[in-house]
């Protein structure tokens, strides 16, 4: 281009809208060849497995051949107790866990944006460490903290004179502990991310509600959650998906037990796949786990979406 | 700020959804990392010069690179690479490699008994043919039952036995001792929970352990062995489902038994659980199998004396005594090009006596092979279990006539059924009738398999 431009400096207007419908192509090709690899990568790793999986979801294999058996596969979901199960303890954990992490996440937001908390960035910091933490290490630490004869949690309960708790062995406290994990990992992170939408909300609002006469509840009610509207939108979707895929704190904790009383759809499929090598009825697992996330998501869209 | 995910509604909605498209996609990608192709697209390679990997676990992994120097003298154009893979972690190693076509997997696969039918059937060309390199003619050299374990047809050989283990019955004879009761005299499990009741009463110490809520994939040990005493185990010979027979309903009211005279201690968190209980001497007895002597003397030497070893009592009065209740193989992944010199490499570990004798010294590992069991080391007293000949004991288990018990490519499912089965009776009190009759009901229908009743 340059040596054009020297070569020809009194370029006449013809010549120059000639050579600007030229390049206007390749000017259109560059952001393509910039997300190639992107897309190169996204096709080989994302795209590739999802539309072979859905093949797969449609296959049997029977002494290592497979054979095509149409919605079998997801016949068999619907009959299939496990699965119920699994989605059941989901189910559970959306309902009870989830809002009591986000509630914990709020408040936790509040006081580390409060300016009468000295320290706040070693609060901060201290309450988004476990997200960092490896999800297996967490786990084995969780194991070991919770075991019933061996664990510190226990051991401490019996100095202050209580009975053990079988956290990881009765199918209610299963359920109870994995909450727990859960809540620990993630209260944290879904803090953070309220905080920074709670740096946004004006402070004029909070000066015109002082003004009105509105007291510290009201204040958070009116002024504190509508600001926190679109970040709480984005830590429900989050969590509901997370959840929805739960795997490796049950996994690492309880492999699903006692008696599948944590058996999550991730376990489920993950056993099904590598267990019992039943790769198609795995991946029509994961299908229907997908459809399932898709429909939460858009009810969270539209119930907690802007209305705007 | 700029750490708000959110500016405006068009923005929002865009963002969120393609966090949301994210999350379905990783959502459905776990399941896709399966593939069909064939793993047979190895071969023989040169039989004399190759450098070959070998997966194993702990002690037989250490057990097999201490025999590299030696194969080396006879081979000296093949270089062999042993990898400690660790134990459970192998079978999701083996499985995703043969899952991509035998992409990434090792020349020489240590293989047991509960995953070997399961990969021969789902990955048709995931093992090499051994019968093709030689195998054949070892076909008498292994301990009953066990040839038809890795040639189920009589003709493929999927694999070479390494290890065989007899149902053990390993207790503390001090504590014994101290309760008054002769260890020599219980024909039964009846006699041992009468028994358990005496220990427990005079020392406070519980007979047995079991993973009771199932946190380990192998909580039903116990439950296996009392069913393969009786000859009978989840599938028949055909690979019918037996799961809820009489002899299985019989097994699980034992254990039922035995923890509702309190006589079972928890063992749940699997292995760390049961070696902190030798440590700490929580249960009298391991109705374990012939490896786990090695771990007893290995785990807790300040204990030397006090342990012995005999094979388990029958179910019911008369009943066998023996079984050999697992094994583990040696294979040659199908995908490998150097076939010819992984096999030489299993052929001079599993078909040697000298070779066999040795990992057993070193590492007490219990031979398929028998014409091993010649070595003196398989006679001599160990000072550890109080001059005991305990090969020897293991030694007539493993000579009595043994049943090849039909694991079938739906092991691993018949296992978790059962699991369950016997978490629902040890941690809510189950019937055991019940629990089993469910599960071979489930069984049933997520298999296809015809259930025998």
């Amino acid at each position: 281009m340059s040596a054009v431009l020297h070569k020809a400096p009194a370029a006449t207007a013809p010549a120059r809208a000639a050579r600007a419908r030229r390049s206007r192509p390749r000017g259109r090709l560059a952001p393509y060849l910039f997300i190639l690899p992107a897309l190169v990568l996204f096709a080989a790793f994302k795209l590739y497995p999802i539309g072979w999986s859905f093949v797969l979801s449609l296959h049997k294999s029977v002494g290592g051949t497979d054979t095509f058996v149409g919605a079998d596969n997801y016949r068999r979901l619907i009959d299939d107790p496990l699965f119920w199960t699994a989605l059941k303890n989901t189910a559970v954990v959306l309902a009870v866990q989830v809002p009591v992490m986000l509630a914990l996440a709020t408040g936790l937001a509040v006081a580390l944006n409060s300016t009468l908390l000295h320290g706040r960035s070693v609060f901060r910091l201290g309450f988004f460490l476990p997200m960092v933490t490896g999800l297996v290490a967490y786990g084995i630490v969780f194991s070991v903290l919770l075991h019933q004869e061996y664990g510190l949690v226990n051991w401490f309960l019996e100095l202050l004179g209580s009975d053990g708790i079988p956290w990881l062995t009765d199918p209610l406290w299963a359920k109870i502990s994995i909450g727990l994990a859960l809540t620990w990992h993630y209260t944290g992170y879904n803090a953070v991310i309220l905080l920074a939408r709670l740096q946004t909300v004006p402070k004029e609002l909070y000066d015109a509600a002082a003004v009105d006469g509105a007291g510290p509840w009201h204040t958070f009610r009116h002024v504190t959650l509508p600001g926190l509207r679109p970040a709480l939108l984005l830590t429900t979707v989050l969590s509901t998906i997370g959840t929805l895929q739960l795997f490796d704190e049950p996994y690492v904790l309880t492999k699903g037990g006692p008696d599948n009383a944590t058996l999550t759809i991730g376990v489920y499929l993950y056993q099904t796949a590598f267990k019992y090598f039943d790769f198609g009825y795995a991946s029509a697992i994961a299908y229907a786990l997908a459809v399932l996330i898709g429909i939460l998501g858009l009810i969270q869209f539209r119930v907690l979406g802007d209305k705007s | 700020m700029n750490v708000s995910p959110v500016n405006t509604p068009l923005g929002i909605d865009r963002r969120r959804l393609l966090q949301l498209g994210g999350a379905l996609a990783a959502a459905t990608s776990l399941a896709a990392c399966s593939g069909t192709g064939s793993a047979g697209t190895g071969g023989a390679g040169d039989k004399d010069k190759a450098s070959i990997t070998v997966w194993s676990w702990l002690e037989p992994a250490k057990a097999l690179k201490a025999m590299v120097p030696e194969f080396r003298k006879k081979h000296p154009g093949i270089k062999v690479t042993v990898q400690d893979i660790g134990n459970p972690a192998i079978w999701d190693k083996i499985t995703t490699g043969m899952a991509a076509g035998g992409e990434g997997l090792a020349d020489v696969l240590h293989i047991g008994v509960d995953y070997l039918p399961g990969y021969a059937e789902k990955f048709p060309d995931g093992l090499a043919d051994l019968g093709g390199l030689g195998a054949t003619k070892y076909r008498g050299a292994f301990a009953p039952g066990l040839w038809r374990t890795v040639s189920p047809d009589g003709k493929r050989v999927n694999a070479l036995p390494w290890e065989a283990n007899s149902a053990g019955f390993w207790y503390r004879a001090d504590l014994f001792e101290k309760a008054g009761v002769d260890a020599g005299a219980l024909a039964t499990w009846d006699d041992a929970i009468e028994a358990g009741k005496k220990i427990k009463a005079k020392t406070g110490i519980r007979l047995i352990g079991i993973d009771k809520p199932a946190s380990q994939a192998d909580a039903a040990n116990f439950f296996q062995m009392l069913l393969q005493l009786q000859g009978t185990f989840y599938f028949n010979a055909d690979g019918d489902i037996t799961l809820d027979s009489p002899e299985a309903v019989r097994a699980m009211k034992i254990i039922k038994r035995m923890n509702d005279a309190g006589l079972v201690s928890d063992f749940s968190g699997g292995w760390n659980t049961m070696v902190r209980s030798l440590k700490k001497s929580t249960v009298a007895v391991h109705p374990s199998p012939t490896w786990f002597g090695g771990v007893i003397e290995r785990e807790v030497p300040q204990q030397k004396g006090k342990w012995r070893v005999q094979l388990p009592p029958a179910v019911r009065p008369g009943g066998s005594r023996s079984a050999t209740v697992n094994s583990t193989h040696l294979a040659v992944a199908g995908s490998s090009p150097h076939q010819a010199a992984a096999w030489s490499f299993v052929e001079y570990v599993l078909t040697r006596p000298a070779s066999q004798a040795k990992i057993y010294r070193s590492a007490a590992i219990a031979p398929a092979l028998m014409e091993a069991y010649d070595d003196a080391a398989f006679h001599q007293p160990s000072a550890y279990f109080g001059g005991q000949k305990r090969g020897e004991v293991f030694l007539k288990a493993l000579k009595a006539p043994s049943p090849a018990f039909n694991y079938s490519a739906d092991y691993a499912r018949a296992l978790k059924v059962v699991t369950d089965a016997q978490t629902k009776v040890l941690l809510k009190g189950a019937d055991p009738a019940d629990v089993l009759g469910d599960a071979a009901d489930q069984l049933g229908k997520q298999t296809g398999r015809k259930i025998v009743r």
